[in-house]
């Protein structure tokens, strides 16, 4: 069994499959990085397909629990940290629970690379606001579903640039109902309405291409 | 409204809700009929979250004037969160059951839910109520869900997701009860003064009653939506069986309305937009699809709320009778589900909320001219809000556009 079986069986959403070849690997000695890579490479196939219209979101929600479990199992055994390509604070907005979009969002984004500060659900902006102090992000993901949330952001965003920081920090909303009206409304600097749009736009906002 | 001034409010009634019936009857109006939804959002430009959902004078108040500043052709304010848990736990008592539908603040208060959180309780005072959901069943329970439905759901599910009930007989178990009683029997009464409340500003209400497709049942009130959709992975047959024995009971509930008038079945989707057409035509559209038809073999029609993106499952709807109720659309370009529906189904939706928020009451005007003058030939539509509400800060001038164009580019 090879990290090509584990990237056939984790395209194919096989949970049982992918479990056990991940604990053969380790057990044989596998670099966990090689495995983490390949979980990348499978997400990214899993991406590619679901922005075909071959896989739809309930694919998302199952290859984000096959990630997050591959994660608990490969995390503790990772002995140097790559470098991420950038750092993401990311949050549900204040008044808002949806978090299922969110989560997927998260799970893409680390299988990508980056490192992502979760600050939950309903956060209010104070909690962004000292997120940013204490990680020093490159990217502010907000997510949000409900009509209020417009508002959240919005309000986010205000209380970055009330602390000085929105400029040190590019700010990206996220959710189903996001377009170019929200990103203006809220003063953001993208807007994505599902987690591989997300992804590009994240790194083309680090300047990383597409 | 143009005119609406000079006309009696029976008189706006009667041609408000006429202009609707004949959509839904995929006629032509004399104009595209604009129906408005709120679960209270954009009601908090007049009173507090708080209010809205507890204080049921308030509630009225202001919704009586919103539907005077912004006249439609229906109104309808939901200041409740979801309950269906309850109407399906009671279904075989069709005097009860569609009275514990929806749940206010008070009916929170009495039963000590864990789905849902309010303002000036678990949430500050002006937000509006949360439904959370949660885990309420294992896995291994689904038997017991498909044996006997209610059985479980009084016994064991209840008690799990309700503080107040968690000791089934004991005192504070009855008391919940009652109390539950008292508030539904003040929450009904709020709901018919709130509708003539409307009827005699000439703003028409339908007359609705609910149902729910199976397996959002399963995902919204026992096992969350992901676990949901992960039990149609890990336990397929479980899942089907169990949408099969949900069906009896969500038809008595939905159907114990009908001796009181109701028409229009309300029946909002959660999780179509996350399942493949292979996943939804298996799991989740055959139960739906039968609710829908026994319903309107009993001569009442749904309004389906097809929430999200739609698209890969829109040919499915044609294999409903046609006329069978209305499809609301929200993500899904209600262009091409007319494309696709136009003279099966009445479509309903085209306002995306972002644009009343952000775009200029021209812009807006021009989009909806635009969008009308391609789903408008034929009759058949309905214009509205995709979400179901409104948000907040929408400028009163953009609400105003939106019911002025309407006015302009509606007309037949
Ligand atoms: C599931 C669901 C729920 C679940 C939520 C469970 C959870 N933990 O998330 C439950 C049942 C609890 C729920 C509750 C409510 N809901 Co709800 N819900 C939905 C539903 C059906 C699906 C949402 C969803 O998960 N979509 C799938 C995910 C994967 O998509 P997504 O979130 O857009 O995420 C994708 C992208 O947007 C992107 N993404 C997401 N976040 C981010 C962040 C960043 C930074 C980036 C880059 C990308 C990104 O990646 C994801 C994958 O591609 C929608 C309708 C719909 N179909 O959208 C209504 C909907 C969102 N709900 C709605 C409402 C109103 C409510 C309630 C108020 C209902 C009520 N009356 O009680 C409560 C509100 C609770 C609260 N305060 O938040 C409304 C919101 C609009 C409005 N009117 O305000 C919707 C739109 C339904 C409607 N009326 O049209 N809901």
């Amino acid at each position: 069994m090879s990290l090509a079986d584990l990237i056939d069986a984790f395209v194919n959403l096989d949970e049982n499959r992918v479990l056990g070849i991940v604990e053969k690997l380790l057990r044989e000695g596998t670099d966990p990085s090689e495995i983490l890579e390949a979980c990348r490479k499978a997400t990214t196939i899993i991406g590619e397909r679901f922005e075909r219209g071959e896989y739809f979101l309930s694919e998302l929600v199952f290859a984000s629990e096959i990630f997050n479990s591959v994660m608990r199992v490969v995390l503790p055994e990772l002995k140097r940290e790559t470098k991420p390509l950038g750092t993401i604070v990311l949050g549900t907005v204040q008044g808002d629970i949806h978090d299922i979009g969110k989560n997927i969002f998260k799970a893409f984004a680390e299988a990508a690379g980056f490192k992502v500060i979760d600050l939950g659900v309903d956060v209010p902006p104070e909690r962004f606001v000292d997120a940013v102090r204490t990680h020093n992000p490159d990217i502010v993901g907000m997510s949000g579903l409900l009509t209020i949330s417009y508002e959240s952001m919005k309000k986010t965003v205000n209380a970055l640039k009330e602390a000085g920081l929105r400029d040190r920090v590019r700010v990206i909303v996220g959710g189903g109902r996001m377009d170019e009206h929200v990103k203006r409304y809220v003063g953001a600097d993208e807007w994505a309405d599902n987690a591989m749009l997300g992804i590009r736009k994240c790194k083309e906002m680090l300047g990383l291409g597409g | 409204m143009t005119g609406a001034e000079l006309k009696s409010p029976e008189d706006l009634l009667k041609e408000r809700f006429g202009r609707v019936e004949k959509a839904i009857e995929l006629g032509e109006p004399d104009r595209v009929p604009l129906i408005i939804f709120t679960c209270g959002d954009i009601l908090r430009k007049y009173a507090k979250g708080y209010e809205l959902y507890f204080n049921y004078d308030r509630a009225r108040e202001v919704s009586v004037r919103f539907a005077t500043e912004y006249p439609v052709d229906v109104f309808l304010a939901a200041l409740a969160a979801e309950g269906f848990i309850f109407a399906l736990a009671f279904s075989d008592y069709p005097d009860i059951a569609p009275s514990v539908r929806f749940w206010t603040g008070p009916m929170h208060d009495a039963l000590g839910d864990k789905y849902t959180r309010w303002p000036g309780r678990e949430l500050p005072e002006d937000s509006i109520f949360q439904f959370i959901g949660g885990q309420f069943m294992e896995a291994k329970e689904y038997c017991k869900l498909s044996d006997d439905p209610i059985t479980f759901l009084n016994e064991v599910i209840l008690p799990r997701s309700c503080l107040n009930l968690e000791k089934p007989n004991s005192e504070k178990a009855n008391v919940a009860l009652i109390r539950l009683g008292v508030e539904v029997s003040r929450y009904l009464k709020f709901l018919g003064d709130s509708a003539a409340d409307l009827a005699k500003v000439g703003v028409p209400s339908l007359p609705l009653t609910f149902a729910y497709a199976p397996l959002d049942f399963i995902g919204d009130f026992l096992r969350y939506p992901t676990g949901a959709l992960l039990d149609v992975r890990r336990h397929p047959d479980d899942v089907k069986r169990a949408c099969e024995a949900l069906v009896e009971p969500i038809l008595k509930v939905a159907l114990s309305l009908k001796p009181a008038g109701a028409k229009y079945a309300f029946i909002p989707l959660h999780l179509n937009e996350y399942l493949s057409p292979k996943l939804y035509n298996e799991f989740y559209w055959p139960t739906l699809k039968k609710i829908i038809v026994a319903l309107y073999e009993q001569g009442i029609k749904s309004l389906v709320f097809f929430e999200g993106w739609h698209d890969p499952h829109l040919e499915t709807i044609l294999e409903l009778p046609r006329g069978w109720g209305i499809a609301y659309f929200e993500k899904t370009d209600v262009r091409k589900a007319k494309k696709i529906l136009g003279g099966h189904t009445c479509i309903m939706g085209g306002v995306p909320p972002s644009l009343l928020l952000e775009a200029t009451p021209d812009k807006i005007k021009g989009y909806i001219k635009d969008i009308l003058s391609e789903v408008k030939p034929g009759g058949g539509f309905i214009l509205s809000p995709g979400v179901a509400d409104i948000p907040m800060p929408v400028p009163p001038e953009n609400l105003r556009a939106l019911i002025d164009a309407v006015e302009e580019y509606g007309r037949y």
